[in-house]
């Protein structure tokens, strides 16, 4: 039951991943970005990534395979990771325009990549905390 | 009080660097062990009346002497005779690394027995029996977790009992009876040869010559007893004993291990199921890929802020000398020479820094021994092992220690392409180059460009070996065998450790080999006497006029010749030199517009420029880094040459073929 749940969690964020992920590329290559979906080549490939990482277990777990559980799990250790990367890396600039006097918004830190973390953060607050405690003495 | 050597040993990823780190804290000291390049670690603790020194041995799996790592740690035990032995075995692995102890008691020194990562065991489900252990092998077993702490106090005195008592374990394996036979008469031989007697374990020494151990028989080679040896040992086949002796030390583990161990159930753990994730076929290198563009976003723009203080702290330091010192000559040595040539490197410190912090938690959690892997198909097929990927990832971040991490090759040839091709790889030092020429001269694709650069430079390292492989260093690429450790979730203090030890050498380097270079370029720069610091009439420009023709075709001039010459100390100094030349100082927006007045510079010009610096020549550290690594100036002036052909042909192609892209000739 628990894995189904999870299961349908991974769909949900793997396809959004998968969506946002495009549209970041599409908006690198020709131009014109969404407002909160940057134009990034590389960061629509990493949420490509992360999207097929998640569908992948999905799809594992619907065939029945023992490891798709695994593949959810590490997908959603990956958004959240990402999400950090990209909050961190949003904190430095707002330092740095800080010590430079320049002016900085909050919208720029507000990418795919931070708010779908938020999504995969409650998923590995609700699952996948226990997975990755059975690795750090595995 | 009394000085006790405890050594180290284990096999490799057994966490006894940890185990190190935890027992010393920062009582270290790095250096080389003598004549090889094979990083040596010690460390001193005080206790219970004893003064320990802790020597960190290499990480090895046998003893038999076939790598650097190998012959180290041996000679190490054999020739300085430390009071005792610790192995560090990994509890999750019994029968691998006690193949290890069955050769470390037979040097006949005293053993003590650190039964690590013994929670993993346990947390598997696998019950050791310590007592049991001990009894059987005759040596003191000790429960730790490196990671932890745990069990440092039990270890520490069971090593200085056991330094205090006689050794007493050379027999722990006995052989096949015709191989005991062989050991004996050999003895009998050798004992003749008081010196060889007293240097070493005869029992062990017969072995390894019954082996065909060409370490050993260099022991003996110069014995008067070697052509009664020579004459025993054409009797034998060394490969058959060899074989003979490591079933018969398996055998004894065998015999062992079912007394002491209590096997969990197996199915699929959690580390398997990750395994399967980030080792896959179609996702493992995106997964890679993703990291490590996580791992640059996280270097710069972290760094960012750091580096901006950093910079403001130095530009108010030479403010302050320039007020301060007297004579302008002076003055400008410091301001221009010291703080502006080590200034210029220091600014990329929180870039190295937080650099090392992510490679070494990557490294921690077992990540990068799977990065490895899953590359390992793409390097073979360019002719070198997947354990040279690692090196080439830390050249992203600074050649030097890139170079460094090529030790852990363990073929020659494949050392030497790898220390070879590193320079290629695009380190942090060329990226100001990049960001003040792709930006004054690319604006909006400026980010494409730095990209592509990045791109062009793996694409040199992988042409680049694969001519060497099929020219200089030719040969089959050494197997790879690498064993993955298990995932752990480092702790803070362990990874800042590892960082620090890292990122120290780097600073170090600023402080010698680039300080160096930096004050014989300002003499350069500022003699003869009364011209304008780093002017057309200065030793300097008359050196750039020297070398304009060599340059000319790839469109620079004198100003980039004379940039590029000062490149040679650390690339990042280019932008410098360039600051001073131009007139505009280190401002970047101030260079930009004086290179977009320039009529001699265009889009094509910039982007000749960014590749020959992506090629050329490495900076003075990785040169000397080179030379320390292959042990041979040949390979250090081979690789200055053929990084600046490369560069010269690859430049002067790109400055002719851009012009029909991007315009601008």
């Amino acid at each position: 039951m628990n894995n189904m749940v999870q299961g349908v969690f991974g769909a949900v964020l793997g396809a959004l991943y998968a969506v946002f992920g495009t549209l970041q590329i599409v908006a690198a290559l020709t131009g014109p970005a969404v407002p909160f979906v940057p134009a990034s080549l590389f960061g629509g490939f990493v949420l490509l990534v992360i999207g097929a990482v998640l569908l992948t277990g999905v799809r594992n777990l619907a065939r029945g395979l023992d490891d798709g559980i695994g593949f959810v799990n590490v997908g959603t250790l990956l958004s959240v990771a990402f999400g950090a990367v990209t909050l961190l890396a949003a904190g430095a600039g707002a330092l740095e325009a800080a010590i430079a006097g320049e002016a900085w918004s909050v919208a720029d830190a507000l990418t795919p990549a931070v708010y779908l973390a938020v999504i995969g953060a409650a998923g590995f607050l609700a699952w996948c905390r226990a997975f990755f405690r059975g690795l750090a003495t595995a | 009080m009394t000085g006790i050597r405890v050594a180290l040993a284990g096999n490799p990823n057994v966490g006894k660097t940890t185990l190190f780190n935890a027992l010393t804290g920062s009582r270290q000291h790095v250096g080389n062990w003598p004549g090889v390049t094979v990083e040596k670690k010690t460390g001193r603790i005080n206790r219970s009346g004893h003064a320990i020194e802790v020597i960190d041995l290499p990480g090895t799996y046998s003893l038999t002497a076939c790598s650097a790592d190998e012959v180290v740690a041996r000679d190490y035990i054999l020739e300085e005779r430390p009071d005792v032995v610790v192995q560090v075995v990994d509890a999750t692995n019994l029968e691998r690394n006690l193949y290890l102890t069955t050769q470390i008691a037979e040097l006949g020194v005293p053993v003590v027995i650190a039964l690590n990562m013994a929670d993993a065991a346990e947390a598997g489900g696998c019950a050791i029996d310590r007592e049991r252990l001990s009894a059987l092998l005759a040596i003191p077993v000790v429960r730790t977790v490196g990671i932890r702490g745990e069990g440092l106090d039990d270890l520490l005195d069971a090593a200085v009992r056991e330094a205090e008592t006689p050794p007493h374990h050379e027999h722990t394996v006995g052989y096949r009876n015709d191989v005991e036979a062989m050991i004996a008469s050999l003895v009998g031989v050798l004992e003749a040869d008081k010196d060889l007697a007293e240097r070493y374990p005869l029992r062990w020494l017969a072995a390894r010559l019954l082996e065909g151990d060409e370490n050993a028989l260099a022991k003996v080679r110069e014995s008067p007893v070697s052509p009664r040896v020579q004459a025993l040992l054409s009797t034998i086949d060394p490969d058959e004993c060899e074989a003979a002796m490591a079933d018969r030390r398996y055998d004894v583990i065998a015999a062992v291990l079912p007394q002491v161990r209590t096997a969990g159930a197996r199915g699929m753990n959690v580390s398997e199921m990750v395994d399967r994730v980030v080792t896959d076929r179609y996702l493992g290198i995106p997964i890679f890929l993703a990291l490590m563009w996580g791992t640059f976003e996280l270097t710069f723009a972290v760094a960012a802020p750091f580096v901006a203080l950093i910079e403001a702290g130095l530009a108010r330091l030479s403010a302050a000398v320039a007020g301060s010192i007297g004579p302008a000559w002076l003055a400008s040595l410091v301001g221009d020479g010291i703080i502006g040539g080590v200034g210029s490197v220091l600014v990329f410190v929180p870039n190295i820094f937080i650099l090392f912090l992510i490679l070494s938690f990557l490294e921690d959690t077992g990540y990068l021994a799977r990065a490895a892997f899953i590359m390992d198909r793409l390097m073979y097929a360019i002719g070198l092992p997947g354990k040279a990927f690692i090196p080439m990832l830390i050249g992203f971040g600074c050649n030097v220690p890139g170079i460094m991490a090529a030790r852990t090759i363990e073929g020659e040839r494949d050392r030497l392409i790898t220390i070879l091709v590193n320079p290629f790889i695009s380190c942090s030092a060329r990226l100001p180059v990049y960001i003040l020429f792709a930006g004054a001269f690319f604006g909006a694709a400026a980010g494409v460009v730095v990209f592509l650069l990045y791109v062009l430079g793996i694409a040199a390292a992988i042409g680049s070996a694969k001519l060497f492989r099929h020219t200089i260093l030719p040969g089959e690429s050494s197997p790879f065998i690498m064993e993955m450790p298990p995932y752990r979730l480092p702790t803070a203090g362990t990874s800042l450790l590892h960082t620090w030890s890292r990122g120290v050498m780097y600073v170090r380097k600023a402080g010698t080999i680039i300080l160096a270079g930096a004050l014989v370029l300002w003499c350069l720069a500022s003699f003869p006497f009364g011209v304008e610091y780093g002017s057309s009439a200065s030793l300097a420009g008359a050196l750039g006029h020297l070398l304009e023709p060599l340059v000319a075709p790839l469109g620079f001039d004198w100003k980039i010749a004379v940039a590029l010459l000062f490149g040679f100390v650390a690339k990042e100094v280019v932008v410098g030199s360039l600051g001073v030349l131009y007139g505009a100082g280190e401002e970047g927006d101030a260079l930009s517009t004086a290179f977009l007045a320039d009529p001699g510079l265009s889009a094509a010009t910039a982007l000749a420029l960014m590749v020959f610096v992506l090629l050329y020549t490495p900076c003075l550290a990785t040169i000397a880094t080179i030379r320390k690594e292959t042990g041979s100036w040949k390979w250090a002036g081979f690789s200055v040459a053929y990084g600046l052909v490369l560069a010269w042909l690859l430049a002067l192609i790109v400055g002719r073929i851009a012009p029909s892209f991007i315009g601008g000739a």
